[in-house]
């Protein structure tokens, strides 16, 4: 025997305490451990982001080997429409011109225009495959507060769950966690949106008996439940699977942004 | 003195596979799934640290982990203390040098924290349970880290061995045969 009674009774003891103070811990909210997080955050963040733009740079040099006869001939090409393109775009600003003053005078906004965002780049992406938080580099400094919502130029990204000075983790809607309230835009019937393990669609349950869901139809946050505003747009229908039971129905959605490429999002801080 | 550079370079070991997991890990992918480092990481320290090294840094590489990408803080914790418990157990009782036992270790190991996660995550967090998917993404995880530990597993025993030296115990038979 090489265990000795002694040091067992001390192992249980020490097991017993860590696993009350886990116990203590899992309870408290994450939001008032981010000090540790802070720390820890100060020591990884550097590193990240340089290993972030390192990868941006390389990530746009793929053309570099490309032959160059082919190049001249195509820049030939681009110059000329580019001068195409630049008679269009003086055109097109005289007409955005006159929209936005017509817009003016009938009190209407543009479709994001009323939200105060701000902008950060996803600096790290969850590390196991069973959920999805991304790591965006702006913190409490540029004002940014938990339960913000995290918005891509596509559509809904997620919410923020807790910051620290200079990063904030977001919860995606394609976390397994996720729940969002929604609409569907054509017929206003009031859907729940859920993440999935399989993170290539999303579940839309609670589908009324009544409603008559389309593929292809757009569905968009309802603003119930206080976290998402009114009115952004999350993905399309892709199917609606029947079962025996029609309240067991549910859809699959299609997320309108691609969560795999994303880099660029927008926090809506008001 | 040499603890303590243990302890030190543990840190370090952490560092570089919270960066390999959240960077190259995250490309370098076999059908868009991730191995599980930390998972290998705590096992290797339960195997050859000494008597409580492996269970303290798997609660502590837990809570670091929770803290930084989690939703919620002690899970991992739990899981990784679990997964360094299993080890410890297994230390006295296996071969070093035999790959078959390491890989069933691997094995055992990636299964039990992954459903323990799933498990508690899904009573947590009211998940939408999806048992297909599960499976099919913890078998192809656990697929990874056996090819990965298969990869790095001499490479780990030479380091393990010294680290075994460091915190010299009464029963290290097992090497020997």
């Amino acid at each position: 025997m090489y265990k000795k009674k002694k040091t067992g009774a001390v192992g249980v003891g020490i097991t017993i305490v860590i696993l009350i103070l886990l116990v203590f811990l899992s309870n408290t909210n994450i939001e008032r451990l981010s000090y540790i997080e802070n720390a820890f955050s100060t020591l990884i963040m550097p590193i990240q982001n340089g290993i972030t733009t390192i990868k941006n740079k390389i990530a746009g040099n793929s053309t570099f080997f490309t032959d160059i006869n082919n190049l001249k001939a195509e820049n030939e090409e681009l110059k000329e429409k580019n001068s195409n393109l630049e008679q269009s775009l003086r055109e097109l600003e005289s007409i955005k011109a006159e929209n936005e003053t017509l817009k003016e005078a009938m009190n209407l906004t543009e479709k994001y225009g009323e939200y105060k965002t701000v902008s950060g780049y996803v600096i790290n992406k969850d590390i196991s495959n069973y959920s999805s938080v991304l790591v965006i580099n702006v913190g409490s400094k540029d004002g940014v507060e938990p339960n913000m919502t995290v918005i891509a130029d596509k559509g809904l990204v997620g919410h923020v769950i807790s910051v620290t000075d200079d990063t904030s983790k977001v919860q995606t809607i394609i976390d397994s966690a996720s729940a969002v309230s929604c609409t569907i835009s054509a017929s206003e019937d009031s859907i729940i949106v859920k993440g999935v393990l399989d993170s290539t669609y999303l579940k839309a349950t609670y589908i009324p008996t009544n409603a008559n869901l389309v593929p292809n139809d757009s569905v968009e946050t309802s603003g119930l439940g206080g976290i998402y505003p009114k009115g952004i747009h999350i993905g399309t229908i892709k199917e609606v699977v029947n079962t025996k039971n029609i309240t067991d129905r549910y859809a699959e959605i299609e997320p309108a942004v691609d969560f795999s490429k994303l880099a660029t999002v927008l926090v809506i801080t008001n | 003195m040499k603890k303590k550079l243990a302890i030190f370079l543990i840190c370090i070991a952490f560092i570089i596979i919270y960066i390999l997991q959240a960077n190259f890990f995250t490309w370098f992918t076999i059908a868009g799934i991730k191995p599980n480092l930390f998972v290998i990481f705590i096992v290797f320290l339960g195997l050859f640290g000494g008597k409580y090294i492996g269970i303290i840094s798997g609660v502590i590489v837990g809570l670091l982990l929770d803290i930084f990408i989690g939703k919620n803080v002690g899970i991992s914790a739990i899981m990784l203390g679990a997964v360094a418990i299993m080890a410890r157990f297994l230390n006295k009782n296996f071969s070093k040098d035999s790959k078959l036992t390491i890989i069933l270790v691997i094995i055992l190991t990636t299964i039990t924290y992954e459903l323990g996660s799933y498990i508690i995550n899904a009573f947590i967090f009211s998940y939408e349970i999806s048992i297909w998917n599960f499976i099919r993404i913890v078998s192809i995880e656990t697929l990874y880290n056996v090819i990965l530990t298969i990869i790095i597993y001499p490479f780990m025993q030479r380091v393990g061995f010294s680290l075994e030296d460091m915190y010299k115990e009464n029963k290290i038979l097992t090497r020997y045969f």
